[in-house]
């Protein structure tokens, strides 16, 4: 295929707010997406969680917009709207029918900046019961539920500000007060920390003078303080760090993860095409040798966190038969990684045609170009990359491969968390 | 430039024009009904096998075995192994998965458009001549054994296994989970799978439904070219009745000791795809817990905190299935949860929603609908909707228009006849020490306990 062409054109209001516009009339839908420059990994000791239940917070009204109202009246014009808080940056995007553009425009811009005089301590009350139910479903009531946790407690020391969870400590969330949501969002909500990107079925001269009408009023803010903690790390983790559980799952699961460059490194493709050729489809090596050949895992999943803070990870991980000795997996895994040094170039070729398909597919989707695009000038001051992101990847050799294998992919650079069942029937 | 006012919210601008895509409709002589919809947005093609091979049609002896069948043709055909089949599609970029309901089996390909015409002969091999080795077979089993197992240690599966046997009576196909059960699925064999695969992987009834930057003489060559020398007609279908356990309202236990939390279903049979209010019932769920503004997450989440979210829906297929609400609180509020829920329920199926609610509600469906329809493989899934339940050529060319003009009367009427909160079956799973004082303290219902396996 020829190269991707979306669209991309770039603003800057007096204030900071960046804002990328990306065209497309083929369907009738907008897709408005705001990130933040701000995630669990801005909060100190004795407020993990607090940047998710500030995203909470951010639903329950503005000046202007009367608790509920947000959700109110995006599902009146047939919208979607959602959040999500990652480590580090927080997003909220609404899809709206096109004709209703500014109706998202309004409702963002109002919360940017005239959120404070709409909180009050009930408020708060109800997100964090609403927050603990979340915690409670997702994590706590579920098998594995606390892997997260536990990897990240072993992949990153405890000064990291990657060291904790999204989720948090519910202590830490009980103890959050009104005064602490007043001085996050003074602090991080501020348009020289944010992306506003507006995708799809618009005409960008108009929507950019609607956005100044909207944002532009809003303070601009002080820079964003330095991150709490140390975020310095060493390359890699100097041994194989491990955490054995027992505990009430069905089935063995081993966990395996690796230090890598931040998504920020140029070296990032060549642990992206790595993943791929692991885990990415059925001909991938892991798929291929320990579920359809070895049959000694259920399932395997492989996964890279585009993180930007010092260090990223590779995670792979294996769910074994109700028989399957833990051990076997790990071995099994181990193996794998280590064969995949002897990749070659038609392989490297099947991961990123696989790959290509798939970006090609997640663009047709109006909301995650828009995302992608706020990811990529937060990030990257250039949302331009998402044109260019195959070519990146198609650049990685299988020369540097074999030196990720080598030098990130062994055992001094392992973190290991077994699950065993309890119950063994 | 005028003064913002802002404390209005915006008003919207003029509706842009919204129609379903075009869909040709080229029959092949086989039967098959093929159906191209042209979209030149992006180059990607999306394609829909689908055939008549539902578990629906099957016995509970049989339970699982279009399911198991399905998922096994990713283990090779008979020309090359699993692993060179897998290699043959992603070398090219292409998805391929297989996917058995109760009304079916999907086999759906995506892939960039100029890779179609390499791609779909890798699909009618995979369909036609599917090789079902003895190993891959094993391993599909295996691995359908160890999920089954999964779900019954997963709380919110666990749940709706569970429901489902409360709400159908034990010999509709409904009460049992879609996929079969460990005893059904380890009875099946090899020949079990290529015997079923030969008797319902046929042509006819079935459809191929393509949508994407193609062009639907080409595509009509293609697929006369791979799938045109197939033949025949599928299995009949028995017709079954889908009779409820009870109509008394009860509350069934499913002991989890030490859950933190308690997973809650509460429904009874609701209504087929071809109900003929189904506009009309569609809006009214909407209103009762099909958004995130409706009574019933309002209530339990924003209004009591009980919990992250609580959503009501009427399962169409095409016998009536379940309709339910279902959620996950806390322990110490699972009582007054349920209270809550049959609450609303009572308030709903009696009065019915308000003007403003279905206006609402009709606003969401219309524009949503626009929402729904930007990929290939979402225009795909509608356009397999309409081979599936037999819908008219053109009825999601009006399906907005049919949304938006469900009037409030209509949708009160829906509610009463389908929403009968004295009928149904209230199930939880959670810790029955914990919980069960409380839930008899209701009054509502019989609480009877049951261990996971029951």
């Amino acid at each position: 295929m020829s190269r991707l062409a979306i669209p991309v054109e770039r603003h800057r209001l007096d204030n900071g707010l960046r804002i990328v516009l990306s065209q497309d009339r083929t369907v009738p839908v907008v897709a408005v997406n705001l990130w933040y420059g701000v995630g669990s990994r801005n909060e100190p000791p004795g407020k993990t969680g607090f940047a998710h239940l500030f995203e909470h917070m951010m639903f329950q009204g503005s000046a202007h917009v009367p608790k509920n109202k947000h959700f109110e009246l995006i599902e009146r014009v047939g919208g979607n709207l959602n959040a999500t808080t990652w480590f580090d940056r927080t997003n909220y995007f609404e899809t709206v029918p096109s004709h209703d553009l500014e109706l998202a425009l309004w409702l963002e811009s109002d919360r940017m900046g005239w959120m404070l005089p709409a909180m009050d301590q009930e408020k708060l009350d109800n997100q964090r019961d609403v927050v603990k139910n979340e915690k409670r479903q997702n994590y706590d009531n579920q098998p594995y539920g606390d892997w997260s946790e536990r990897l990240q407690a072993i992949m990153y020391p405890e000064a990291h500000p990657y060291h904790h969870t999204v989720i948090g400590s519910m202590g830490d969330i009980d103890a959050a007060t009104l005064d602490d949501v007043a001085s996050f969002f003074r602090t991080y909500y501020v348009p020289s920390n944010a992306v506003l990107t507006v995708a799809g079925d618009f005409e960008p001269s108009a929507t950019l003078e609607l956005i100044r009408r909207y944002f532009g009023e809003i303070a601009a803010g002080d820079p964003v303080p330095p991150l709490p903690g140390n975020p310095e790390v060493s390359a890699t983790l100097g041994g194989t760090a491990r955490d054995h559980v027992r505990a009430d799952v069905p089935l063995p699961r081993v966990i395996m993860a690796f230090r890598t460059p931040p998504y920020s490194a140029p070296s990032f493709a060549v642990v992206e095409v790595s993943r791929a050729l692991l885990g990415m489809g059925r001909a991938s090596r892991l798929y291929r040798r320990l579920v359809r050949e070895r049959r000694v895992a259920k399932s395997v999943v492989t996964y890279v966190y585009p993180l930007m803070t010092s260090a990223s990870m590779l995670l792979v991980w294996a769910t074994g038969f109700e028989s399957t000795e833990p051990e076997v997996l790990e071995r099994a895994l181990a193996e794998e990684i280590r064969a995949l040094a002897e990749a070659d170039e038609s392989e490297v070729r099947r991961a990123i045609a696989l790959t290509e398909t798939d970006l090609v597919l997640t663009l047709e989707r109006t909301a995650e170009r828009a995302d992608l695009l706020s990811m990529f000038e937060l990030y990257f001051d250039d949302p331009g990359r998402l044109n260019r992101e195959l070519d990146r990847l198609r650049a990685v050799t299988p020369e540097q491969i074999r030196e990720l294998a080598a030098t990130r992919l062994g055992a001094d650079n392992r973190a290991v968390i077994t699950y065993e069942p309890l119950a063994r029937r | 430039m005028s003064t913002l006012d802002r404390t209005k919210a915006p008003a919207s601008g003029p509706l842009r024009h919204f129609r379903f895509p075009d869909v040709e409709r080229r029959p092949l002589p086989n039967g098959l009904d093929l159906r191209v919809a042209r979209l030149p947005r992006l180059p990607v093609v999306s394609v829909n096998l689908f055939l008549r091979a539902g578990e629906g049609a099957l016995s509970s002896e049989g339970a699982g075995l279009a399911v198991l069948t399905g998922d096994a043709l990713e283990g090779g055909t008979e020309r090359r192994s699993g692993s060179d089949l897998a290699d043959g599609l992603e070398r090219i970029g292409a998805r391929l998965d297989v996917g058995a309901g109760w009304e079916g089996t999907s086999v759906t390909l995506s892939c960039l458009a100029d890779r179609l015409p390499d791609a779909l002969p890798l699909l009618a091999e995979t369909v036609l001549q599917p090789g079902f080795p003895e190993e891959e077979v094993q391993r599909t089993q295996e691995q359908h054994l160890a999920a089954i197992r999964q779900r019954a240690m997963d709380p919110s599966g666990l749940a709706n296994d569970a429901a489902a046997a409360r709400w159908y009576a034990p010999d509709v196909p409904y009460a049992r989970p879609v996929d079969g059960t460990a005893a059904s699925v380890s009875a099946a064999g090899r020949d079990d799978l290529r015997g079923y695969a030969d008797a319902c992987y046929r042509p006819r009834e079935g459809g191929l439904i393509v949508a994407g930057d193609v062009d639907p003489t080409e595509v009509e060559q293609l697929a006369l070219d791979h799938l045109g020398s197939w033949t025949g007609s599928p299995a009949p279908r028995p017709d079954f009745e889908t009779e409820p356990l009870t109509r008394e309202r009860r509350i069934w236990i499913v002991d989890r000791p030490g859950s933190v939390q308690s997973e809650i279903r509460v429904g009874h049979v609701g209504a087929a795809r071809s109900t003929d209010d189904y506009f009309a019932l569609s809006i009214a769920n909407m209103v009762l817990g099909g958004t995130f503004t409706s009574r019933l997450n309002l209530n339990l989440r924003e209004r009591n905190g009980f919990t992250y979210g609580v959503r009501s829906r009427f399962t169409f297929r095409s016998r009536p299935g379940p309709f339910h609400v279902s959620t996950a609180v806390g322990n110490e509020v699972t009582a007054a949860a349920v209270r809550e829920i049959l609450a609303e329920l009572e308030a709903f199926a009696g009065e019915g929603p308000t003007s403003d609610e279905v206006a609402a509600a009709r606003d969401f469906a219309a524009g949503t609908f626009g929402l729904q329809l930007e990929t290939a493989g979402q225009v795909a899934t509608r356009v397999t909707q309409l081979v599936v339940y037999g819908l008219p050529e053109r009825y999601y060319h009006d399906y907005r228009e049919n949304m938006r003009s469900v009037e409030v009367e209509a949708a009160a009427a829906a509610a009463r006849r389908h929403v009968r909160p004295q009928e149904v079956q209230i199930v939880l799973v959670a810790d029955a020490d914990v919980v069960r004082p409380s839930l008899e303290a209701l009054g509502v219902g019989p609480v009877e306990v049951t261990a996971p396996a029951g």
